[in-house]
């Protein structure tokens, strides 16, 4: 190991294995007293079982946690919080219907007596909250319900929740997903004010520039592996890219001028109501061409989401006119508008894209079961199932366990991601909605299915595109519009707009007419 | 008529209460209860089971049919682990476990009522005798015109219940385990990370119900009859699952459920009796909680929210 | 990959295998339950093996030692049957909405208001004529139960009510406002039950001689086993089959696809519930010619374990039907024959849907096994 001792936390030699994966194999690494580290490596490297490990998730099958100088054995993540190491979840842990006080203290609830009988002291606690949140900048509001408010406040949340169990060491795992550019420059700042006020930050990432930005070192993992730790002022982002998939990657796509036909989808004053029946949605309008890439950037929970499901039929439209090819399909059944020529790739694939409990083959075919061949007089024929199935794996390139016969469960995230492009690519549909597409991808899968976006533009189809990722949006375009509060609030060709000024348009600030 | 009406409302909505107030534990934690008429009708087997054999053993009259109470919510307790290792560490579905529980509660004490009856008493009975549960008035109180009837002549049995109400009330909102057990109920990722064991939790939540059962249950048998018998299997848990949706899964609007149901039916019971009806319009008026509880839910489903963990079963392994 | 592996534990293979999980755990279950409720009887001092003949006699399943005039194993056989059919009726519509993900536990109720308005409708017109009197019960049996199933269908795609709690309300509101029609109009004085109906519309032929004996023929039974295997093919081999098991076990994937689940979801309902009619009008006017009021019949929760028992699956569903009655008929004669309290039959049942209730988690565990088995 290190001649210098100064490592606040220590891993030796950690092995930990998960039934058919090596998540972590011989991994050694020590971590400074005050610095940031970052770790970083594609979905699937092993980052976020180690953090797990270290807050007491898992137990490892191997090797040893060294703490301060001491060997440790982290059960529970309770002991891990006693240690003072807190972790903020990619997927916020909170309890929607408790105030972000309750949230906080929960687990660690501070109890007054009411006639002698222990009570949860709410009131009590509220003030401090409120101080802890002013000195770190991460202003809330501690009375609050967690059901009403946004993504950025719950993240502060999550935050305040480690500093008032005073971590000393504090695990990010992708805290920047679901952020804007500002929010994320927010958040970066108070992650350094952070480190200002002494304490160690592990950030788990695969956003280089982020990692460029604040990381005093870097740790890069593939496969398990532990690859290198890099100091970050003297790496560039594009030899940390180049460690963390293997091999030489060209960032960039290629990708020729849009050569736009006439327009597929046209949307008109559309106004749409969440779940709860808030609008959501304020009449938005747009149109999308044969042979173009529409995209739709904004923050998470701005009215994006709700635009694609309700073209695609799955939430009711509140007022406003949706037409493909000229035809208004505003009131149109799902299934008319599949065959009227609309594919789907919904953000959440395990939860709306794919029947995760049935074969590959039965949800490769998922939205032509009912047609000739595949079924005839309401009898389904296996055979022609597996031969569609087989001949889409290839072409896809789809990998399963038993092919078309796998239960699509035991299929990884990318692979059950290719089974619903391939899916809704080869409906042959004239619009083609990309929600999200590449989330929880590694690099190479990601490029994937940008190129076949691309092509598929090129064959003439109609593209929206809606992500949260600044990147994608960046690289895929052909002309953006950023949606702000349900509002459209800019739309733009995209090489025409700077990622500046998308920025400052998802903030709703600078409003661009429109 | 007043009079009956109150007493005889109290006597049925105060039992059903604490029942229900079992339920309301167990839900909030996480974990759909059908398994209520099965905990109360084992409760008040086990409650039986202690009259017929040790009540003549006590010099005071009254102790044993307190201690019954007791021991009747041990039994429920007992059983209702039998329940919460099926949905908790079996990770069975919970409807499903819900409704073996309430099928194998019938066959257990009926096989054991029998058999008991059989090799210790000598006769082929499915009862025990259980005797009767004390009553009481309140003096001055209970001439007080129209309100007297709360201070009337009331089993002594519903002032433990409305102390129970309190108790249970402040540990459910005001407590830190009450506090674990409603985050379990909404979301059970927070509450592992935040330290606390979700299973621990719920099965205690459990546990709780399956006490608070047992005692609703046996209060049943002492305002039915004198018996334990089958006839303790009457619908009562599942009245009580009414009562808290009705109550929107919270302790006091569920009281207030629990009062409607129990003076509609006396009510209804009474108006019955004064116009000279036959018993059988009992049988509309019985249908008043069930069919108030499904208006509800038509004209009210937006805002009646049940806690969103429901029936999920928490594995710590998936993320 | 890892199933070409071979384990050299044969019954572990058969456990852990998920090609024939869907057949080895029940039995699995069956065995330990079986094992348990011979320790119960062991306790309580008798012999379970006598027991178990005692059931099996009793049931028709073996023969007895002696039997009275006219009376033989088959004559307890079809009695078997005879009750067995609204039982495999009940359990088709649990499965069936199961399979949807919904839980139909209002089955008890559908069966009750089905029997009711076929044996006032039907049921007292002795003039009729059994070839019409027979199929129109079934008719009548079928289209009540559909409504009942199809109300909770409707309340739940309309209101969003969950199917649980309204089949539960529902099932009381059946229950009590049927028994205060039966009380005030139609009962027998001396039974306290509802006055029988006529033999002309009885879904069950009594005493029907055939060579010496003198024996019950459940007409429906055929009818019952025959749904359950066109069930098979329908879930298994038609796209509306599909369609249902696709909304039972994603319904947000399956509004993706196009599938109109409410749509689905109220057919699905009305399936159910007209099955629950054939169970309601084998039992009512069948197994049995009259109404018990204020109570519901144990079939209609019972099927829900059955449906369990039976891996959801029709063909599966007939022989835990099998099973569960056979304990049910034959524990008078266990009584008499093995001395053992005819409870214990209930008793065992209850034993088996735990044991089938820990399923999931058997099938889970065992395949876990196998993997670790396989590793080493």
């Amino acid at each position: 190991m290190s001649e210098q001792n100064d490592y606040i936390i220590e891993f030796r030699n950690i092995t930990k294995k998960f039934p058919g994966v090596i998540a972590n194999n011989d991994i050694s690494l020590g971590i400074r007293q005050g610095e940031i580290f970052a770790l970083l490596g594609e979905n699937g490297a092993g980052k976020s079982t180690l953090m797990s490990i270290l807050f007491g998730m898992y137990e490892p099958d191997q090797g040893e946690i060294y703490l301060r100088g001491e060997k440790v054995k982290i059960k529970s993540p309770n002991q891990a919080a006693e240690l003072s190491i807190g972790m903020v979840h990619q997927h916020f842990m909170l309890v929607e219907n408790f105030t972000i006080t309750e949230n906080i203290v929960l687990g660690l609830e501070p109890e007054k007596k009411v006639f002698g009988f222990p009570v949860v002291d709410i009131k009590g606690t509220d003030q401090k909250i409120k101080d802890l949140s002013h000195k770190y900048g991460l202003d809330v509001n501690p009375t609050d319900l967690i059901e009403d408010i946004n993504v950025s406040t719950r993240q502060r949340v999550e935050i305040l929740k480690m500093l008032y169990r005073e971590a000393e060491i504090l695990i990010f795992d992708e805290p920047t997903a679901m952020l804007t550019p500002q929010e994320i420059e927010f958040l970066l700042n108070i992650i350094k004010n952070l480190q200002a006020d002494g304490k160690t930050i592990i950030l788990i990432s695969h956003k280089l520039y982020e990692i460029k930005q604040v990381a005093d070192r870097c740790a890069i993992l593939r496969h398990g592996e532990l690859i290198d730790i890099l100091d970050v002022k003297t790496t560039s982002t594009q030899e940390m890219a180049n460690l963390m998939v293997g091999k030489q990657l060209s960032l960039s796509l290629d990708k020729s001028e849009s050569k736009p036909g006439d327009p597929v989808l046209e949307v008109e004053n559309l106004t749409l109501d969440n779940e709860l029946g808030v609008e959501i949605v304020h009449n938005v309008s747009f149109k999308i061409h044969a042979g173009e890439i529409f995209s739709l950037a904004g923050v998470s929970g701005n009215g994006q989401m709700e635009i694609a499901d309700a073209i695609a039929g799955l939430i009711n439209v509140k007022s406003g006119k949706i037409s493909l090819n000229q035809k208004e399909i505003t009131h149109a059944t799902v299934k008319e508008r599949i065959e009227s020529g609309i594919s789907y790739i919904p953000e959440d694939r395990q939860r709306f894209g794919l029947i995760l409990e049935m074969p590959l083959a039965v949800n490769l075919a998922l939205k032509s079961y009912y047609k000739e061949p595949f079924s005839q007089k309401h009898i389904l024929q296996e055979n022609v199932f597996l031969e569609y199935s087989d001949n889409l794996i290839k072409q896809f390139d789809i990998r399963s366990g038993q092919g078309s016969t796998t239960i699509v469960r035991s299929m990884s995230g990318g692979n059950q991601q290719k089974a619903i492009v391939a899916r809704e690519i080869d409906l042959d549909s004239d619009l083609l909605i990309f929600v999200q597409p590449t989330r929880g991808l590694d690099i190479g899968a990601i490029q994937a299915v940008r190129k076949r976006m691309i092509d598929e533009r090129d064959r003439g189809k109609a593209i929206l595109l809606v992500s949260l990722e600044l990147d994608e949006i960046m690289s895929c375009s052909d002309r953006i519009g950023v949606i702000y509060n349900g509002r459209i609030q800019t739309v733009a060709k995209a090489d025409q707009i700077t990622r500046e000024e998308i920025g400052e348009a998802m903030m709703g600030v600078g409003n661009h007419g429109k | 008529m007043l009079n009956n009406i109150i007493i005889d409302g109290l006597s049925f909505a105060l039992p059903l209460l604490i029942i229900a107030i079992g339920g309301i534990y167990s839900e909030r934690s996480g974990i759909t209860n059908l398994a209520l008429e099965g905990l109360l009708g084992f409760g008040a087997f086990c409650g039986g089971l202690f009259m017929a054999f040790f009540s003549s053993h006590f010099a005071a009259a009254n102790v044993p049919v307190y201690l019954s109470l007791l021991i009747a919510s041990i039994g429920g307790t007992i059983y209702a682990a039998l329940f919460a290792t099926l949905c908790i560490v079996f990770k069975a579905n919970q409807v499903i476990s819900g409704v073996v529980i309430n099928i194998l509660s019938v066959a257990l004490t009926g096989f054991l009522t029998r058999q008991i009856n059989q090799n210790f008493f000598n006769q082929p009975s499915d009862k025990f005798q259980i005797g009767v549960f004390p009553r009481t008035s309140i003096p001055v109180l209970k001439d007080i015109p129209v309100l007297g009837g709360f201070f009337n002549n009331f089993y002594l049995f519903e002032v433990i219940i409305l102390i129970l109400l309190a108790i249970t009330w402040y540990l459910l909102y005001k407590t830190r385990f009450g506090m674990h057990l409603r985050a379990c109920g909404d979301n059970p990722q927070s509450v592992d990370a935040a330290g606390i064991d979700v299973n621990k939790v719920r099965f205690k939540a459990v546990l709780i119900s399956g006490a608070l059962s047992g005692i609703g249950g046996m209060c049943f048998a002492y305002s039915i009859s004198a018996n334990f018998s089958p006839t303790i299997y009457m619908g009562a848990g599942f009245l009580a699952i009414a009562a808290l949706i009705f109550g929107n899964w919270r302790i006091m609007p569920t009281f207030v459920a629990c009062l409607i149901f129990g003076f509609a039916r006396s009510a209804g019971n009474e108006i019955g009796k004064a116009m000279q009806l036959s018993s059988s319009f009992f049988d509309l008026t019985m249908t008043l909680p069930y069919v108030l509880t499904l208006l509800l839910l038509i004209f009210f489903s937006d805002t009646n929210r049940a806690p969103r963990a429901l029936g999920e079963i928490y594995d710590k392994g998936k993320r | 990959m890892e199933n070409n592996l071979k384990t050299k534990n044969p019954l572990l293979r058969l456990l852990g295998g998920t090609k024939y999980q869907f057949i080895s755990i029940p039995i699995f279950a069956i065995i330990c339950s079986l094992i348990v409720s011979a320790i119960i009887i062991l306790i309580v001092g008798q012999n379970p093996l006598m027991a178990y003949k005692g059931l099996l006699q009793g049931a028709g399943v073996l023969s007895k030692n002696q039997y009275a005039a006219y009376q033989g194993q088959i004559t307890d056989f079809m009695e078997t049957l005879d009750k067995m059919t609204p039982m495999l009726f009940a359990s088709l519509a649990v499965a069936i909405a199961m399979q949807a993900g919904l839980f139909n536990i209002g089955v008890s109720g559908q069966m009750l208001i089905s029997g009711f308005i076929a044996t006032i409708v039907i049921g007292y017109s002795r003039e009729m004529s059994p070839i019409l009197a027979k199929p129109l019960v079934a008719v009548i049996g079928v289209i009540v139960g559909a409504l009942a199933g199809g109300l909770i269908g409707f309340l739940k795609i309309k209101f969003n009510i969950n199917e649980v709690v309204s089949s539960i309300m529902l099932n009381y509101i059946f229950q009590y406002v049927i028994s205060f029609f039966i009380n005030t109009k139609y009962v027998d004085p001396v039974t306290r039950q509802s006055r029988n109906i006529g033999a002309n519309a009885r879904l069950t032929l009594m005493q029907v001689e055939i060579a010496d004996f003198k024996m019950r023929i459940p007409i429906f039974f055929i009818v019952a086993i025959l749904i359950a295997i066109v069930m098979y093919f329908f879930m298994k081999r038609t796209d509306h089959g599909l369609e249902i098991s696709a909304i039972g076990f994603n319904r947000d994937a399956a509004r993706y696809a196009g599938i109109n689940v409410k749509r689905r979801t109220l057919y699905v309902m009305l399936i159910s519930g007209g099955l629950a009619g054939l169970a309601g009008v084998t039992y009512y006017l069948g197994y049995q010619p009259s109404i018990l009021p204020k109570s519901l019949s144990s079939i209609g929760f019972d099927s829900i374990a059955v449906s369990l028992l039976g891996s959801n699956n029709p063909l599966g569903i007939i022989f835990s039907s099998f099973l569960i009655t056979v304990i049910d008929r034959g524990a008078t004669y266990m009584r008499s024959a093995a001395g053992v309290e005819q409870e214990i039959a209930a008793l065992m049942s209850g034993i088996i849907l735990l044991f089938s209730a820990m399923g999931t988690y058997m099938k889970q565990k065992f395949s876990d096994l196998l993997i670790r088995n396989r590793r080493r």
